[in-house]
């Protein structure tokens, strides 16, 4: 009778416990655990195949005039080029892609309570990671990938789940991007043995509107027996050039109305944009001649002034210094200026660049946290004030051992007891020229393409690379971290800065991205690997600089073509060339405008660089 | 300590007493007559009540525009559903006075347009369409159950996920529809029969910005035209108010 009382009281208990309510609802035994092995049904959009759908077929996507222009111009010979073969996928795209997904929990081992929900996908090999700790997301400077990084929580019958620090994707993989600013949130609804996943996407480059959307997923009856997919790049067409990127002008789309005619559909629907998304759409179906006539004027960016670009600035601009670890042995530092890149270990720091100095002493506190050894060398990779401003307080921290008491000491009193500063001679020759102090001058200079050491445990390579944004330009390899420090070269926050006046030229520009892609292998699927810190901007691996150089070779090549049709600078700024891209990389105000830029490609294309850089 | 004291049978007695008594307790506790039970309009785990506007970026090929005759893609139809799509003469549903046949229970909800949810009573929910100027009524309690009509005869209920004790209920809206006039899932003469069932969840999620949406969840099965069931998802943002509220006829074209 005792152990009946018991049994009783427990039972009793743990139903009170769980809130089981029988007030005439009906109950679902399991809650919303959502782990498992999933399909994406095969009913809904059966017809875009693989989520890509046909080329200018972007009815229902509610893109602005960017996205638009980008879809118009994206050749689909851009996925045979060498970083975009085994590109991964983002969300919530990836949920139509027609492969296997595995759900499952992490569990603390202790507590037992949900650290984690995590995902595995066939397609393109994702893992993804839903963090169900209340952990906050990482800054903004920080690294992003394919899957992003999600945090997730309950709510009704759902989960939901915001996801940031996702790379540039797809909307639909026929050239609707997704960008690096985009923000997903996610709604994972369980009814059975079905998932309903509905999304929505905010993308302040690329869409009008939030793209919101429902998908349904099925519950795989028995383990799937196909989890992996094999990819690994290679050249695909013999003689071509790495860097062809082929990309369409404004209006010239060979394939502009083949589905819209295939479809009997006028091209005006298939154009996109949000007001394709709602019911009053179809009234437009009435007057056929408008809508060609409206659609006409999509093709080509809209006359007027050019636009600012929406991204988030992930500059912290708070007057202190961030340090993320990279990889290996290197850090980056982010709060003053141009990015700095930290190398320590056995031996004591190695420094490439040093921001604009006005948070030196910041910088140099800092880095005494990374080692208590002084700073032994300064790279400089770059002349311009953002990357050199601290050169003169960190020297006066830093200490070369290998200079003190060597026959230098005999000719310099104060050899070795400050850091010494690296670069190309050209730096030091416009330093020099600006009259900048002394003691902030590079003293350590080379002249050929390659200066290497042996430092800290690991080769720290320097590569010169001729007329990129001057003609003093370098990117630093620390070849065991596997981490490239690229200065001015590669941004994510602005087009490069491109410094005709001091030797800059586009053509040098994209061979310097070339060069570090020859350097860079990825980890999996277009990303890990090498990674690489930009002059300015977030922490980027291989992908990213490629879709950079891609970016400024379809603007190059734009610009060449106008130049050979006998167009003048007004009249390439007036074709606004970089309508595609300005919402994400342009400026109308500041030091570095889409102008300033235009013209530097112009000029520089009308007048190559005598280097022969580029060519 | 106190699951090693028991033996099998005295837990499977104590299972059955338990949840017995689990349910005394929570319908007396703290005293007190039993509550009447709750009304399905009172026990809507959220308001779908208002006007919805339909976000059409799913089979955009499919509901935007007219899809070709024999477009069946992403429909598992057999032979005798194919023969119906082939043949799909939307003049002759016109001349038939079926106009509204491509705007029954299943194809509604994936309509271009508005819907205007509102409580007919405390256990019927009522949705109206502006396209084709369909009423669906979802009935909670049992209710004579008609003859076969667009629109059919749908049960619904509060489909709810266990919770804390406290938290307020959560779930889905689910609705069976049955008692269905043959017509078209989707508007170029996708065939359904008399036979279908047709089940739906309805679920509102709120975003951080305020946005509602209604995800709709569409399960037809139907053992006469397709080789499996067909499942869709479609949604609905909230609007304020009934702007673009525009009743239009239904039409076979």
């Amino acid at each position: 009778m005792k152990r009946f009382m018991y049994s009783f009281l427990l039972v009793g208990a743990l139903g009170w416990g769980q809130g089981l309510d029988f007030s005439g609802h009906t109950n679902l035994p399991a809650g919303i655990d959502i782990s498992g092995t999933w399909y994406p049904q095969p009913f809904q959009d059966s017809g875009l195949i693989t989520a890509s759908g046909a080329l200018v077929e972007f009815g229902g996507i509610p893109m602005n005039e960017a996205g638009r222009l980008y879809a118009l111009a994206w050749s689909s010979s851009r996925i045979q080029g060498r970083q975009h073969q085994c590109m991964g996928y983002t969300v919530p795209y990836t949920y139509n892609q027609p492969g296997n997904l595995r759900f499952w929990e992490e569990r603390d081992p202790y507590t037992q309570r949900l650290a984690a929900i995590k995902q595995y996908w066939q397609i393109s090999e994702g893992t993804r990671t839903i963090w169900m700790d209340d952990r906050a997301h990482p800054p903004a400077y920080a690294q992003h990938t394919w899957s992003g990084f999600s945090t997730g929580k309950y709510e009704g019958n759902n989960l939901t789940v915001y996801t940031t620090h996702l790379k540039r994707g797809w909307i639909r993989a026929n050239g609707i991007p997704q960008s690096d600013e985009a923000t997903v949130t996610e709604h994972f609804i369980k009814h059975g043995d079905r998932i309903t996943y509905f999304a929505v996407v905010n993308d302040p480059v690329y869409l009008a509107e939030p793209f919101s959307r429902a998908y349904t997923l099925g519950r795989n009856e028995k383990e799937p027996d196909a989890w992996l997919y094999a990819c690994d790049d290679g050249e695909q067409i013999l003689g071509r050039r790495e860097d062809q990127v082929d990309s369409y002008f404004w209006g010239q789309h060979p394939f502009l109305r083949e589905f819209a005619n295939k479809e009997h559909i006028p091209l005006l629907a298939t154009l996109g944009g949000p007001e394709t998304m709602y019911p009053e759409f179809p009234a437009k179906y009435n007057d056929p001649q408008a809508m060609e006539a409206e659609a006409k004027k999509e093709l080509t960016p809209a006359q007027g002034p050019e636009h600012p670009n929406r991204a988030a600035d992930p500059n912290p601009h708070d007057g202190e210094i961030h340090v993320l670890p990279v990889q290996g042995n290197v850090f980056m530092l982010v709060g003053d200026g141009g990015n700095i890149a930290v190398q320590v270990g056995d031996e004591a720091p190695l420094v490439v660049n040093t921001g604009a100095g006005q948070l030196a002493d910041k910088v140099i506190a800092a880095i005494r946290k990374l080692t208590d050894k002084p700073i032994q060398f300064i790279v400089n990779t770059n002349f311009a004030v953002d990357f050199t401003g601290g050169n003169l307080k960190l020297r006066a921290a830093g200490h070369d051992p290998s200079l003190e008491g060597s026959f230098f000491s005999g000719q310099f009193a104060d050899a070795g007891r400050s850091a010494t500063i690296i670069a190309h001679q050209n730096v030091q020759n416009h330093m020099l020229a600006l009259k900048a102090p002394n003691d902030s001058i590079p003293t350590d200079t080379f002249f050929q393409g390659r200066r290497r050491k042996f430092h800290n445990g690991e080769a720290v390579e320097m590569f010169y690379e001729p007329n990129a944004i001057t003609d003093g330009d370098s990117i630093v390899h620390f070849r065991r971290s596997d981490v490239i420090a690229a200065g001015d070269i590669f941004s994510t926050t602005s087009y490069p800065r491109i410094d005709l006046k001091n030797g800059g030229s586009i053509q040098g520009e994209i061979q310097a991205l070339d060069n570090i892609l020859d350097r860079t292998v990825y980890q999996h699927d277009e990303e890990g690997g090498t990674l690489i810190i930009p002059g300015h901007g977030r922490l980027c691996d291989e992908w990213e600089v490629a879709e950079y150089r891609d970016m400024l070779v379809i603007v190059k090549d734009r610009i060449q073509n106008l130049i050979k049709s006998g167009a003048t600078l007004e009249q390439v700024k007036a074709a606004r060339v970089t309508a595609d891209y300005d919402d994400r990389f342009g400026a109308t105000s500041g030091a570095w405008t889409t102008d300033l830029f235009v013209e530097a490609v112009y000029t520089s294309l009308k007048s190559p660089p005598k280097s022969g850089a580029g060519n | 300590m106190v699951i090693s004291l028991l033996n099998r049978r005295s837990l499977q007695v104590a299972l059955c007493l338990g949840l017995s008594g689990l349910t005394l307790a929570r319908a007396q506790f703290p005293g007190g007559p039993p509550a009447p039970p709750k009304t399905a309009k009172a026990a809507a785990v959220y308001d779908l009540t208002g006007y919805w506007v339909s976000v059409v970026t799913e089979d955009w090929r499919f509901r935007m525009v007219m899809p070709p005759k024999g477009d069946y893609t992403g429909v598992f139809l057999n032979a005798e559903g194919r023969k119906i799509a082939d043949g799909w003469d939307p003049a002759k549903d016109e001349a038939a006075g079926d106009r509204c046949k491509s705007y029954g229970a299943p194809i509604l909800m994936s309509l271009p347009g508005r819907l205007h949810i509102t409580w007919q009573d405390d256990e019927t929910l009522k949705i109206e369409s502006d396209a084709g100027q369909q009423t669906r009524l979802l009935h909670f309690k049992s209710a004579e159950e008609p003859g076969p009509s667009w629109q059919g005869f749908s049960k619904a209920m509060w489909e709810l996920v266990p919770t804390g004790r406290g938290a307020p209920p959560v779930g889905s809206l689910k609705i069976v529809t049955t008692h269905l006039k043959p017509g078209y899932f989707r508007k170029n003469g996708v065939p359904y029969s008399a036979n279908t069932t047709l089940t739906e969840y309805l679920d509102r999620v709120d975003e951080a910005n305020g946005t509602a949406y209604l995800v709709v969840t569409t399960t037809v099965e139907d053992p006469v035209y397709l080789g499996r069931p067909f499942e869709t998802a479609t949604h609905y943002r909230k609007q304020l108010d009934a702007r673009g509220w525009n009743p239009t006829p239904c039409s076979a074209k």
